[in-house]
């Protein structure tokens, strides 16, 4: 028997590894290893008051900060029958793509893009190819200004509140953001021309399950609350209420992640899944750019998510251009927070994270306090996926050559841009 | 003399206070010139894992065995160690109950394998391992870690606010949550050095950078209590972030 072992997963957010098992040519066990320590946030929030549960919860993770704080949000208003406002919808959404200006442009350009040009580093890279960095740094901080108008700071948020907003951004704050989105039109180009530049990356084809929020909008990452799950033509719908049949969990002794499974199949969250299951957003500029990225959906091959996280990176520009020219056009209303009035039952939010599919869920009981909390995360959604890709990649490397079987297994796992924090936070039922 | 060899490392956390690092975008390649960044495994996988260090900064708590035993090597290997954030200065979130039975915790989270895992109560570096500078914030601000750099640079250390977060809140002049609007904030006895973020919005301080030096928490749990507040809200607002805190 020999055993491939990848320590220490670099250029990703936690602490993860993993090992494949070969006897002979078969390959016989695949890991996706995560040894991130446990908080367990969930049973720590017990008891706490409604308002304090989304400060503690977006700790779980500072990428997905704004998507954990939003979702939590989501979760305790679904509970107490509160109804936010149009524009505290709308803010919402806004703080979404910020984050996910933010997270997609680091990710694709200062953690994956080094992979496809032989760089250990973004900061390795930057001595040669400085543009690629600069532009995934200009991006990063258009991301991170938006998140700071809106939600108060670029991690952990503190301006989002039950039922709305502390303060609503100013008029100013919102024409400032509008000049930076439109100065950041022509990097637009510039990211499709070095995407669709990247050598191909053809090393692990699988069918593939997708799960993503279906939104009313057609590509919201905070409205809806419904799951389409997709595979070959088939589609199945999971409410949010109903979230705990889209997952069928095990506990693995390898892992501080649970793996979740839909009717026995592992399945895929995120970018790719995203544009799979909503692809009525793909026009104009971004199917021209598809059809340069050579991505046809849906796709049997995962590095294509890659290539979907630049595509919602433009669509996250335009749209954020989109939201507040409507706002500035309404004018901006300096609305309070909702007063809350808690009751005691469940709350159920679904909404896309970054890096897809994020599930908070709910019990309060009559004075607002939390009996049980629930959470479930991107990357633990996507950990039986990424074990099967990994599997796949090495069946399908011929010569099985340990140093390219080691960077094709790392640059898998890198592109479904795992977010490991994250993924060590899940309650049992 | 070389340019100092730094180190960056995460404990168990969110990355948050290395994210801040990354989010210095227009000073980021600026600063990485001017250090030499042999071990950062969240942005690199070319990393010398053994060299010694002149500055290790170290975000999380000390969760598992694996933890405990990185922290232990990278102090080694380190002349300042330096603490990155709320987790690593006082233990942050996962501390907050530590008097909870941990065994009862994991097995709801994990079923009846959770013994299995690796997982202790968070601990703050200094109970590990001598710190020798510490940077509060859930997460860091990005100025403290910018003039931590230059201090460093120039043989100096930084100086942080030794004043609570009301201090910057009237410097602002807002009205104060928690007298005038009897909200439960915890400004008095928290470190400054966020100018006052969360009030001057109108959120109530949730005490993300820890407790203030000389903090007097029975006052402020006397204030509360006077305001209507119980007990059990009290005790959980004062303990999210600095179980170490004094309460």
């Amino acid at each position: 028997m020999s055993t491939i072992v990848i320590e220490h997963l670099a250029r990703v957010e936690g602490h993860g590894g993993i090992s494949v098992e070969l006897e002979g040519d078969t390959v016989t066990n695949v890991r996706f290893d995560i040894f991130e320590g446990s908080r367990l946030l969930e049973p720590l929030v017990r008891g706490k008051r409604y308002d304090e549960v989304a400060p503690v919860l977006s700790r779980i993770c500072s990428i997905c900060s704004a998507a954990h704080t939003l979702t939590s949000l989501k979760a305790t208003e679904d509970a107490f029958g509160i109804h936010v406002s149009p524009q505290t919808e709308l803010l919402r959404e806004l703080m979404f793509r910020g984050e996910s200006i933010e997270s997609h442009a680091l990710h694709v350009f200062l953690l994956a893009v080094p992979d496809y040009l032989n760089y250990p580093s973004a900061t390795a890279m930057a001595a040669d190819k400085p543009a690629a960095v600069l532009l995934g740094l200009r991006l990063k901080k258009l991301g991170n200004q938006i998140q700071e108008a809106i939600g108060g700071r670029a991690v952990h948020p503190v301006n989002a509140v039950v039922g709305g907003f502390g303060r609503v951004p100013t008029v100013d704050q919102l024409i400032g953001l509008r000049s930076s989105l439109l100065q950041a039109a022509a990097d637009e180009d510039t990211v499709i021309d070095l995407i669709a530049s990247l050598p191909a990356t053809d090393f692990c084809h699988s069918d593939t399950f997708f799960a993503a929020l279906r939104s009313p909008s057609h590509d919201s990452y905070y409205g809806g609350d419904e799951v389409m799950v997709m595979s070959n033509g088939n589609r199945a719908i999971v409410r949010a209420p109903d979230y705990r049949s889209l997952t069928n969990e095990r506990s693995v002794p390898h892992s501080h992640a649970k793996h979740s499974t839909f009717k026995g199949n592992p399945f895929m969250v995120g970018s790719l899944a995203r544009l799979t299951v909503n692809p009525r957003r793909l026009t104009g500029k971004l199917a021209v750019a598809m059809k340069r990225f050579k991505l046809q959906l849906p796709s049997d091959n995962p590095m294509d998510n890659n290539k979907a996280q630049a595509l919602e990176l433009i669509n996250d520009l335009e749209r954020s251009l989109e939201i507040i020219e409507h706002l500035l056009r309404d004018g901006i209303k300096d609305e309070r927070a909702m007063s809350v009035h808690p009751r005691a039952g469940t709350g159920s939010a679904i909404t896309e994270a970054p890096r897809g599919l994020l599930i908070h869920s709910y019990t309060y009981n009559e004075e607002g306090r939390i009996v049980s909390a629930d959470v479930l995360t991107p990357t633990s959604l996507n950990a039986a996926s990424i074990e099967l890709h990994l599997r796949r990649a090495v069946e399908q490397c011929v010569d099985r050559d340990e140093a390219t079987l080691t960077k094709r297994l790392q640059m898998i796992a890198r592109a479904y841009d795992p977010c490991i924090s994250c993924s060590v936070h899940l309650v049992r039922k | 003399m070389g340019k100092p060899t730094v180190g960056i490392f995460g404990l168990t956390g969110c990355a948050g206070d290395q994210l801040v690092i990354l989010n210095c975008e227009d000073r980021l390649l600026d600063l990485v010139a001017l250090i030499d960044i042999r071990d950062f495994l969240m942005a690199s996988s070319d990393n010398n894992t053994q060299c010694p260090l002149d500055v290790a900064l170290v975000e999380g708590a000390v969760l598992t065995t694996r933890d405990a035993e990185t922290l232990r090597a990278v102090r080694k290997r380190s002349k300042i160690l330096v603490a990155l954030g709320t987790c690593a200065v006082w233990g942050g979130v996962a501390a907050m109950d530590r008097g909870t039975d941990r065994g009862k915790l994991l097995d709801e989270v994990y079923g009846e394998r959770g013994w299995e895992y690796d997982s202790y109560p968070a601990q703050a570096l200094h109970e590990i391992v001598k710190v020798d500078l510490n940077i509060s914030g859930c997460p860091i601000e990005k100025e403290h870690f910018i003039g931590t750099v230059a201090s460093l640079l120039n043989g100096d250390l930084p100086v942080f606010p030794e004043y609570p977060v009301c201090t910057e809140c009237r410097m602002r002049e807002n009205n104060c949550l928690l007298i005038e609007r009897g909200e439960i904030c915890c400004g008095p006895m928290t470190a400054a050095g966020c100018n006052a973020r969360c009030p001057e919005l109108r959120v109530p301080c949730v005490g993300c950078r820890g407790p203030v030096r000389d903090a007097n928490g029975t006052a402020l749990q006397d204030l509360f209590a006077e305001r209507g507040f119980d007990k059990q809200t009290i005790a959980a607002r004062l303990r999210t972030f600095a179980p170490l805190g004094g309460f």
